[in-house]
């Protein structure tokens, strides 16, 4: 019973990373309809952006913190600008194999800029040791990092619902067509949901290099979060969230209860396994849109 | 973009016969039985460095038919095709260690095991297409890469297994590399023309009518279900040959070389060489083949300008300039090679007039 809890508290802690992702790659889906596996590489590039901050050029934390959101948002911008807005109107394949190839072009920058290598933070940035509640310990880290990830992603709730970008992004998310017809700048949302969404995804790497080092084993983190989209619908905030928290639990659930029966990465290996039995049972997950197709 | 749409404008049929025939007129028929012949006559004046490269482009032409009928034809997009060609691989590596069987016994398993494997992955085609297939399919790999490398008393785990070549049939020595060479030529001329006719057969059809619109095809009574699940079991029959061939070529098998990377470049330089035809699936395997070899011989030259280690430079400048080429081509030549090559054609043919 307590290696239950343990797991499940310590689950949502890490989930909180794998909601954000989760999140990140929501805010992409739903406005511009394309699936961003790039996001997992920007994780990569997050973190070494992070670590260069600190580590080589010895900036401060808040400094280095928006420096690496600056960067993922000119990253998402250049991102959809280059390689995204040329596809638009394209059969669904096209976007799919040019996310992935960018998922590896960015894995590619990756490996120059980190120079093959995992670095660490030396020092975390986040606080380190350990709360001592009960019987278990709550390590700082995990829950600081929780911590970050709620409140980006309530102020990424409230920018979605209260200001006019966000407004804009809503509209597009139902119809391009008719958003067009409103006024609205479709290919402008689409930029600003692709800079936001690597906003988002650059934080969750850094919060990943600190916890996991960092290095190219990164977008491991961010495929899984593929499962918890998945989970929660392609197009749900709140289903994204809950399913990033499911997600967490259950690789922790798994390190406990699974992992001493059975040899290797199952912690990489289970969430596909969950991954794929959604898809045998409920392919749009727990809120997401049923698409009624007509002739 | 079926075989009758690729036709240039004027050219039709009058009769049942010009309509079943491979080839519509005497000088392709030539062209493709000197090119047979070329092929064939190759390996005995190239040295065994251009062997290895013919051999793993008809090995890898095999596995990008295979792709070719599960995407280009059927349109259920698949990102876990190398790890199906692992599956072929290992197949052959498991009955060779632990069953003694030899390679002409193991081939046909190696084709039908990948099948067998393929369809059950497939299943969730039968609720859902697009997206969520590719999802699948990456849940698929995943859970495939799991197996091969933790199951280590039947696949040796992550250590690789080693492979026989054929041996000899009807007199023939399959050791050297020629041989092999003509043995792998031979075998993806047949799994070639295998193919070409398949996608005339109505189940053929039905694959095309169900990637242009899954529902219009139900209307005019084509059984969904049957069709998609029988792409991915043909489109992973195709990819278990390929890696059976290519494994034995290497006389090893590594789950290394299966990684998430190479099913995205089978997808990637599908689309260089051409969505829904023959030939893209040829021409793409042969430019990813080509490409690989000239970032081996590039590679020096990206370390010297990247500076630093060997090991990961090469790696990067690999990765980099494939997915810069498989974007570029989709951002400006989204229907590949095989489509370019078809303006080339109707320019030369009508010479003298733009159209």
């Amino acid at each position: 019973m307590e290696e239950l809890i343990k797991s499940i508290v310590l689950g949502i802690c890490s989930g909180g990373i794998y909601a954000l992702l989760a999140v990140s790659y929501v805010v992409i889906y739903k406005s511009t309809r394309v699936f961003p596996f790039s996001q997992a590489a920007v994780l990569i590039i997050g973190a070494y952006l992070m670590w260069y901050s600190l580590i080589v050029w010895h900036l401060p934390i808040w400094l280095g913190f928006l420096i690496t959101c600056m960067g993922g948002a000119i990253l998402g911008g250049i991102v959809e600008r280059a390689f995204m807005r040329p596809l638009v109107g394209q059969p669904i394949l096209a976007p799919i194999v040019v996310t992935l190839c960018l998922m590896l072009l960015l894995r590619g920058i990756g490996i120059i800029i980190g120079k093959g290598d995992i670095q660490g933070f030396g020092e975390s940035f986040l606080p380190m040791g350990a709360w001592q509640i009960g019987f278990f310990h709550l390590p700082k880290i995990q829950v600081y990092g929780m911590a970050l990830c709620s409140l980006l992603i309530a102020g990424l709730m409230f920018f979605y619902e209260k200001t006019n970008i966000g407004l804009g992004m809503r509209v597009v998310h139902e119809d391009h067509v008719v958003a067009q017809n409103l006024g609205i700048n479709v290919k402008r949302i689409f930029q600003y949901s692709w800079a936001i969404s690597c906003m988002v995804a650059v934080v969750a790497g850094m919060l990943l290099g600190n916890i996991q080092g960092v290095g190219l084993a990164l977008d491991a983190n961010g495929l899984i979060a593929i499962a918890a989209v998945l989970f929660g619908g392609l197009e749900s905030f709140m289903g994204a969230i809950i399913a990033g928290l499911a997600i967490g639990i259950l690789q922790m659930l798994t390190i406990t209860y699974i992992a001493p029966l059975l040899p290797g990465e199952t912690t990489m290996m289970i969430p596909f396994v969950f991954l794929l039995l959604i898809l045998f049972i409920k392919p749009y997950g727990l809120f997401g849109l049923v698409r009624i197709e007509r002739l | 973009m079926s075989i009758n749409i690729n036709r240039p404008c004027g050219t039709f049929d009058r009769n049942y016969f010009q309509a079943k025939a491979l080839y519509r007129t005497p000088l392709r028929k030539a062209l493709l039985i000197l090119l047979i012949i070329g092929m064939y006559l190759i390996a005995f004046f190239i040295g065994d460095y251009g062997i290895s490269i013919l051999t793993l482009i008809c090995a890898f032409t095999i596995g990008m038919l295979g792709l070719q009928i599960i995407t280009g034809y059927c349109g259920q997009i698949s990102i876990g095709h190398a790890a199906f060609m692992g599956v072929g691989m290992y197949t052959v590596g498991i009955l060779q260690k632990h069953f003694g069987l030899s390679f002409w016994a193991c081939l046909p398993l190696a084709g039908f095991i990948p099948m067998f494997i393929g369809m059950v992955f497939g299943i969730p085609a039968l609720r859902m297409k697009g997206l969520y297939l590719a999802f699948a399919t990456l849940a698929a790999h995943f859970v495939i890469v799991y197996v091969i490398s933790n199951w280590r008393s039947v696949t040796n785990g992550t250590d690789g297994m080693w492979m026989k070549r054929p041996g000899p049939l009807w007199g023939i020595d399959f050791q050297s590399d020629r041989n092999y060479y003509l043995l792998v030529l031979t075998i993806t001329i047949l799994m070639v023309y295998l193919a070409t006719n398949l996608v005339r057969t109505k189940l053929g059809r039905s694959f095309v009518a169900v990637r242009d619109n899954d529902i219009a095809a139900k209307v005019m009574g084509i059984n969904i279900a049957h069709t998609k699940i029988m792409a991915f079991g043909i489109g992973c029959f195709f990819a278990g040959i390929a890696g059976a061939l290519g494994g034995a070529y290497y006389e090893y098998v590594n789950i290394e070389w299966f990684g998430l990377d190479d099913s995205i470049w089978y997808l990637g330089f599908l689309v260089v060489g051409g969505f829904g035809s023959i030939f893209g699936a040829i021409a793409g395997a042969t430019v990813w083949k080509i490409m690989d070899e000239f970032s081996t011989l590039i590679t020096p030259l990206a370390e010297t300008f990247l500076g630093g280690a060997a090991f990961y430079a090469s790696a990067a400048f690999s990765l980099i300039f494939y997915s810069l080429i498989i974007i570029i081509f989709l951002v400006f030549e989204p229907r590949g090679i095989a489509h370019r090559w078809e303006i080339i054609k109707r320019s030369y043919r009508l010479h003298p007039f733009p159209y």
